[in-house]
């Protein structure tokens, strides 16, 4: 695919993820363009993983095609998983790999050929450069969220995946994170994250999508969406700062009771 | 926001120039060796408990012949890094969720299977290698070359058997801790029903039955494998029991196994 042109990195139509007779995702679809960030948000059990887990091919969409850089990631899973690049919700590499060797890991999988300067630069970036021996399990979990974010990226990919990055941060590690993630959209990828938290979607998504109860309610920028809503009752009636917020916005449109 | 402009992305070196599936079994297989080296403990007392048998028994090399002793504390030894240790590494990681994250990458499912399996077929390698010398030194089971070289293949067979079987057990059951009781329970029904029933000391049933177990099997394939002299036809029909055990425990194993826990 040819980076330098606007066509999407991620292609999602008519998506359906079943679970026995359980529709946990209905109809979905979303496109997102190189150089965008595009947030996918909702209460618990809205169908965010799902939507996610099918992209990344872990599970099988019961209908709906989803293309990564142009690759069907059915008929074309190898290459489809090339093109993108994934920061999963928990840790997961294994905790007596120290960071040089998961990078290195990383890098076999994806073909990389790293020179020692390449990594020094890798560590450098990350600010883990005095810590290149440290086994993963004894990092912070900033430090463990630096590192997973670099090993979703080691490639290039035109799509980086992240599932729910910021959760169990500090705010400066957060900060700092959206930081990162901003430059990665700067360098043009594209990235889809889902998130819990509104004040992290309103700040670094171009566009966000709210999935609920397994369909998208609406689809646009976050300034878009509240303007849009900001005069239903019900918005108005989650609002608590006396100024609507993209928070209130989705309690309204989401509903107050609290999901399991 | 920067949809409108154009991007400055390099294109994706893999995508259009994947990896051999070879190149990335290595990259695995070295991660995978590297972790089982730092958890070396666990491997020591793993290759521990045979070798405490095999030089507690030196008494009973008299009495029943060296390569029959060594074949019970080799196949010990094989149920312990087949049901033990790969069953447990397997449903630890599992939980973590490194398989999920090694499936998001291009490397085939396979390669991230064969792998661990082959880190643990290492270790089969060189815990009979242990016996062999611990054997020679403390129990002085002295062996012909040809009873070295077979022995050694056919604990690597064995050793399939207990594999598959550990495989089948972490398929079936997702949470770790479960796995580790059952895995635990597993290994001692083995050894005290293998060892006790082969004696008679459980009953005609029973010594008939455990012949034709896996414990039974494989502790009869091993001996003969230890002296080839004594290899007969039953031998045979005991190795390819042995090899139909693997095979069905493979097809269970893979047919129900969670990559997640979730």
């Amino acid at each position: 695919m040819n980076l330098h042109t606007n066509e999407p990195v991620l292609q999602v139509e008519g998506l359906d993820v079943r679970y026995g007779e359980f529709k946990a995702v209905r109809n979905v679809s979303f496109d997102v363009r190189p150089g965008e960030i595009f947030g996918l948000v909702g209460p618990n059990g809205a169908g965010k993983t799902s939507t996610l887990s099918a992209v990344e091919g872990l599970i099988k969409p019961s209908a709906g095609t989803i293309r990564v850089a142009g690759f069907d990631n059915r008929k074309q899973a190898m290459q489809a998983k090339a093109s993108m690049g994934v920061q999963l919700q928990s840790t997961s590499f294994q905790p007596e790999l120290n960071i040089l060797e998961i990078i290195q890991l990383y890098a076999g999988i994806y073909g990389l050929s790293l020179g020692k300067e390449r990594i020094e630069t890798i560590l450098d970036d990350i600010r883990l450069q005095d810590s290149a021996s440290k086994r993963f399990g004894q990092l912070s979990g900033g430090q463990q969220q630096r590192v997973s974010l670099v090993i979703a990226t080691i490639h290039q990919p035109p799509l980086v995946l992240l599932d729910e990055p910021t959760t169990g941060l500090d705010p400066q590690s957060r900060r700092q994170l959206w930081e990162r993630i901003e430059a990665m959209r700067d360098k043009g990828h594209g990235i889809l994250l889902t998130t819990h938290s509104m004040e992290e979607a309103e700040s670094i998504c171009d566009r966000i999508a709210i999935i609920d109860h397994g369909q998208i309610i609406t689809i646009d920028t976050p300034q878009t969406i509240i303007d849009t809503h900001r005069d239903k009752p019900e918005v108005i009636a989650a609002s608590r700062k006396g100024r609507i917020t993209l928070e209130d916005v989705f309690i309204g449109l989401t509903g107050s009771a609290v999901r399991s | 926001m920067s949809t409108t402009t154009t991007t400055t992305l390099p294109a994706s070196t893999t995508a259009n120039n994947l990896p051999t599936a070879k190149t990335m079994l290595a990259s695995l297989l070295r991660a995978d060796l590297t972790t089982q080296w730092r958890n070396r403990r666990a491997s020591l007392l793993v290759i521990l408990v045979p070798t405490i048998i095999l030089i507690s028994w030196k008494g009973l090399v008299e009495r029943i012949g060296g390569p029959s002793v060594l074949s019970n504390c080799i196949t010990v030894g094989l149920m312990a890094i087949g049901l033990m240790g790969y069953s447990n590494t397997t449903a630890r990681d599992r939980d973590k969720g490194i398989f999920q994250r090694l499936r998001v990458t291009p490397a085939p499912t396979w390669t991230i299977m064969i792998s661990r399996l082959t880190v643990q077929l290492l270790m089969i390698i060189i815990m009979t290698l242990v016996l062999f010398l611990v054997g020679y030194q403390a129990d002085h089971i002295s062996l012909n070359p040809a009873g070295y070289a077979l022995g050694l293949l056919v604990a690597i067979a064995g050793g399939a058997v207990y594999l598959s079987l550990g495989q089948v057990i972490v398929g079936l059951i997702k949470n770790p801790e479960t796995v580790n009781v059952v895995v635990r329970l597993v290994y001692f029904l083995f050894i005290m029903t293998g060892m006790f029933g082969e004696l008679g000391m459980l009953g005609d049933f029973v010594q008939k039955a455990i012949k034709w177990s896996p414990y039974g099997c494989v502790n009869r394939i091993v001996s003969a494998g230890l002296a080839p002299s004594t290899w007969t036809a039953d031998t045979s029909k005991y190795l390819l029991v042995t090899i139909g055990y693997s095979l069905l425990f493979i097809f269970l194993g893979i047919r129900w196994f969670k990559w997640s826990t979730k």
